[in-house]
């Protein structure tokens, strides 16, 4: 046996850099399968497209856009008589019924959308993972009583819930979030964690990690969470697009102590008389009406695309 | 006389995938007669059941053929259309698949699913007809015909190999090519299936093509053996040439790493390194990396698949010295 | 140092029960005896091969072994430093954890028993990280001298790559090192070579001898190839239906079997020789599960030495299943016609 110390042994490379290194390689070759469904890039363009327009609405109020006119929430253009008007070089997109420029609004509503869907998708996952994970190991009464909530969470119609909520609390952008966010996390999204949870159990390396000497929660959250984290990241996008579809819904219903989103942008039409009128108004539901779908549609795309990623059952050889 | 079944002619086979061509089968030639039984050795992934696919023109979709042909009584089924393919299916050429016994359907009854595929294959049977057919087959292969109502829970593994290995047998076809067929077994159960197998192979004069990992299994079914490496046969030779004068290095290593219970306690010789990915296979001799006797000409050049002596085909530059 | 009197590991009557057909609102009254009252023991420094046909209670035993599942019944006494042994199956909290450093397990199934989404590093380093042994450094250090220990040559190439950059040889390499990083004295191999390749697995097989011989292990090899325990164990125990049914040197059990199970078993081997003609083995019918067993001999239906008196041996019968008993030598067998 070889006992002199091979210099080979010794690491010269920090972990940290290594871990990194790897990370970045799966991330290369897991960005290699995505890419090659083209629906994702498609669902990945139109996200983009969204975001940029998020970010340059505070560009465009600090540079050409003057504040009095093109501020979403109280601008005003005095040049114009009637409101609500149809677009014309100044207002691409026209303006509302009070006067306010809609492609302002659509931009500045976009950042909204965005943290309201990632919020509730962090949320509904963090939850979901952690308790589906625990049900699947513990089994027994954890399993039940979540099992029975979640039971109790699909049953009960989700937009109905939040409407009578809604009567309650008068919910903002985050605890919007927060409250689809628990919704979901209990409910659904558990049970498709723990039936996965279930099948990484009986792998043989957990038995190896108990005989190692691991407690509970190293093997919840050493080996069963992170297995869960494919999934966890396929979940989100069907979460965001839920979370964006439901604040559109109750905003038009009028139920949100939100001053201007997609939602509500709809929500003003209607409100004002506008709606189903004529033609003519188009651009007051068109814009937003168009963007709740792009991004809903973009955020499905690019989950049937994760899948085609964490499924290699789904992948083309 | 001409009394040749099949005739395997330089068949080379790739599969595409996103890495590349695997290169799976590469020109593997060898024939087999009416009534032969022939052992195909090899370990997992050396192309075996490649092979076997192709003689059924089974293979998957990425599956491309690059040279060769399979003659089956001089007809070619590589060029055979669709119509012919499905005539020669199960009534000439059958199989029992890598873990066939899961295979049969939980939900039919074991003597109605050998029914349908007989039904497939050779067209409609009057009922009473194809019951009879099917109590002969049980009868064939050692299971009482009482099981024939029943489902597939009901059968033990063994029962459950012998039921596909009938199914197998429905349509009379002149070769069965059994891929692993005992590998799911235990040994006592396996010791039953080879003994059916056997037995029916000589009471029907079958020809037929063993598959296996396990060199004893194939010692006591097949006649000849064909030695298998990273997609190329190496070795071909009867039996008892193989067992007693291997001639190529890997076969003699796969001999000398071969644990047995019988004769007296050796220490086993470990081959060094691992079979090659098929991918990216080795130039030359696929052999050399692992191989103690590899000089020069083997890493840069394929050894041809030659005669060494009569009936005794080798793949090597430098084979080993036939023993006295 | 291998007395008799000086066992590294001691089992006891051991069983494991498992409820059949029970639900929420029933208990069930039936049990598989997966593990039926079994004893044995193994010397310090030797290896015992566990076989027998699929579903005899192999995997079970040496779960209970490592103390994955708990004994329906039964004892497992463990040599402790001052030679005194202690009973594992009463161990709770820090002592099970501080007992898992002496007693590991490697599986079966090396694609599935190397968690996917952790480097080698990370995978045998994990009993270190959770037994709180070493710095990052020191870890680092002993992960990788362990790697090259087993084979795994040069380490560096090897620590930072992911399961399935391995091949099924490589795999198992790196299951055996984590198995050993916290240099236990007894190891469950159960079937660690049957997933292999002839080619890959004499290599596995041989690296565990040379690793129980420098590093002073035993190991209880579970396996259902007996030509496979031949080459890997001292002693040889035969298993059938929960049931302890023979138990001697290998290589004596080998070549004289006295239970007519594994005399059956050895003669269902294929002979790696085409001119020989291998005679049937004696037996019939087939297995079936341990629910509820019969008090009689577990291998009444199938025996044929009971079935030569006819209407059956009526010892065989009568009795309850023959006690394990040495007959000679310390080759011990469960039969009354031997
Ligand atoms: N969790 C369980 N619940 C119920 N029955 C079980 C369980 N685990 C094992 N058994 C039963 O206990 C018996 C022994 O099983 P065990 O896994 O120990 O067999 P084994 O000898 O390791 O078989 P193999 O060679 O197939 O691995 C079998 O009848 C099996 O069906
Ligand atoms: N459909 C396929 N696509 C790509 N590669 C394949 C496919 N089927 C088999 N292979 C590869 O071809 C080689 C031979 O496989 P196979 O014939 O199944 O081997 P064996 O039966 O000897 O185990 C292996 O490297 C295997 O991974
Ligand atoms: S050709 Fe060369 S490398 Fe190949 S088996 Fe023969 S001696 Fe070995
Ligand atoms: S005790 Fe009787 S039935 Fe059991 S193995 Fe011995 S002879 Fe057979
Ligand atoms: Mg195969
Ligand atoms: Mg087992």
């Amino acid at each position: 046996m070889n006992t002199s110390l091979n210099p080979s042994l010794r690491l010269y490379e920090p972990l940290w850099r290594i871990r990194l290194r790897n990370t970045w390689k799966s991330l290369q070759d897991n960005w290699v399968l995505f890419a090659e469904n083209k629906i994702g890039l498609v669902g990945l363009a139109i996200i983009l497209f969204y975001a940029l327009l998020a970010a340059l609405h505070p560009i465009l109020i600090a540079t050409v856009w003057d504040e009095k006119i093109y501020d979403p929430f109280i601008g005003n253009d005095p040049r114009i008589y009637n409101h609500p008007s149809p677009p014309s070089q100044d207002h691409l997109l026209g303006t509302d019924p009070m006067g306010r420029d809609i492609l302002s609004q659509l931009m500045y509503s976009t950042r909204n959308e965005f943290v309201l869907g990632f919020l509730a998708a962090a949320i509904t996952v963090t939850i979901a993972t952690s308790i589906g994970a625990m049900a699947a190991y513990f089994g027994k009464w954890v399993d039940t009583i979540f099992m029975r909530i979640a039971d109790l969470m699909n049953i009960l119609p989700f937009i109905a819930l939040l409407v009578v909520l809604s009567a309650f609390v008068r919910m903002n952008m985050w605890t919007l979030a927060l409250v689809i966010g628990v919704l979901s996390g209990f409910g659904g999204a558990t049970i498709i964690f723990k039936a996965q949870a279930l099948t990484i159990m009986v792998k043989p390396y957990i038995e190896a990690a108990r005989i190692a000497g691991g407690s509970h929660w190293h093997i919840i959250f050493y080996h069963i969470v992170p297995n869960l984290m494919p999934l966890a990241f396929l979940n989100m996008m069907f979460t965001v697009t839920g979370a964006i579809f439901t604040e559109a819904a109750l905003s038009f219903f009028g139920l949100l102590n939100i001053r201007v989103s997609w939602g509500i942008m709809i929500y003003t039409t209607q409100a004002a008389g506008y709606m189903l009128r004529s033609i003519e108004y188009w651009y007051l539901i068109f814009p937003a009406g168009l963007s709740i779908t792009l991004l809903c549609t973009a955020f499905y795309l690019i989950g049937r695309a994760m899948d085609s990623v964490v499924n290699p059952r789904l992948r083309r050889r | 006389m001409n009394n040749t079944l099949l005739a395997l002619k330089d068949l080379t086979v790739e599969y595409k995938t996103r890495k590349g061509y695997v290169s799976a089968i590469d020109g593997v030639s060898f024939d087999l007669q009416y009534g032969e039984s022939m052992g195909l050795v090899g370990e997992s992934g050396c192309g075996k059941t490649s092979i076997a696919m192709s003689l059924l023109r089974l293979m998957p979709e990425n599956a491309i053929v690059r040279r060769g042909e399979i003659l089956l009584d001089g007809q070619n089924i590589l060029q055979m259309d669709e119509r012919q393919v499905r005539e020669m299916r199960w009534a000439r050429i059958s199989m029992v698949f890598q873990a066939a016994m899961n295979a049969l359907n939980p939900v039919y009854r074991v003597g109605d699913q050998i029914t349908e595929a007989m039904h497939q294959h050779r067209g409609d049977l009057p009922p009473l007809q194809a019951r009879a057919r099917v109590e002969e087959l049980f009868q064939l292969v050692g299971i009482d015909a009482k099981m024939i109502d029943r489902y597939p829970h009901e059968f033990s593994g063994g029962m459950r190999q012998r039921a596909v290995i009938a199914m197998a047998l429905a349509c009379s076809p002149s070769l069965i090519i059994a891929d692993e067929p005992t590998t799911a077994l235990d040994v006592i159960v396996q010791d039953q299936v080879l003994r059916e197998l056997r037995r029916i192979q000589a009471q029907l004069n079958m020809s037929m093509i063993y598959i296996s990992h396990d060199i004893a299994v194939i010692a006591e079914v097949a006649k000849k053996i064909g030695v298998m490496y990273a997609g190329r046969m190496v070795e071909l030779a009867a039996s008892g040439d193989i067992f007693h004068t291997p001639r190529h290095p890997y076969t003699a290593a796969l001999m000398s790493a071969f644990p047995s219970i019988k004769g007296p306690k050796t220490r086993l010789v470990a081959l060094p390194g691992e079979p090659p990915d098929l991918l990216y296979p080795p130039q030359g001799c696929r052999f050399h990396p692992r191989c103690s006797r590899a000089s020069e000409i083997c890493q840069k050049q394929t050894p041809p698949f030659e005669t060494i002596q009569p009936n005794h085909w080798v793949a090597c530059w430098n084979p080993l010295e036939a023993r006295a | 140092m291998n007395t008799p009197d000086s066992p590294l590991i001691k089992v006891e009557n051991l069983s494991l029960y498992f409820p059949v057909g029970s639900s929420f609102f029933q208990r069930s009254k039936s049990h598989i005896h997966a593990v039926d009252e079994i004893s044995f023991s193994i010397p310090l420094g030797r290896s015992l091969a566990l076989v027998g046909e699929s579903g005899c209670g192999k995997t079970s035993t040496g779960k209970l072994l490592t103390r994955l599942v708990d004994p329906t019944g039964g004892h497992i006494y463990l040599r402790g430093k001052d030679g005194s042994l202690a009973d594992l199956a009463a161990l709770k909290g820090d002592e099970l954890k501080r007992f898992r450093r002496r007693v590991q397990m490697i599986f079966q199934d090396p694609y599935e028993s190397l968690n996917p989404r952790l480097t080698i590093f990370d995978t045998v380093a994990e009993p270190l990280l959770v037994q709180g042994l070493g710095s990052l450094g020191e870890r680092e250090e002993m992960v990788a001298r362990l790697l090259e220990q087993v084979g795994l040559t040069p380490a560096s190439s090897f620590l930072f790559r992911f399961p399935h950059e391995l091949s099924g040889g490589q795999r198992q390499r790196v299951a055996i090192a984590r198995a050993l990083v916290v240099r236990p004295d007894f190891v469950v191999a159960d079937e660690p070579t049957s997933m292999l390749d002839v080619s890959i697995r004499t290599g596995v097989m041989n690296l565990m001898m040379e690793l129980a011989d420098q590093l002073g292990l035993s190991y209880l090899y579970i396996t259902h190839d007996l030509a496979v325990a031949r080459y890997t164990s001292h002693e040889l125990a035969v298993m059938y239906m929960g049931k302890i049914v023979e138990h001697g040197e290998t290589e004596e059990v080998l070549a004289n079997p006295l239970h007519p199970y594994t005399q059956a078993l050895i003669s269902a081997v294929p002979a790696p020789d085409p001119a020989y003609q291998r005679p049937a083995p004696a037996i019939r019918g087939g297995i079936s599960k341990p629910i509820d067993p019969a008090p009689r001999c577990r291998f009444y239906e199938r025996c044929l030495r009971a079935a030569q008196t006819a209407g059956g041996d009526p010892v065989c019968r009568e009795n309850d299943h023959p006690r394990l008993e040495d007959k000679g030598g310390g080759h011990f067998a469960a039969c009354y016609k031997v």
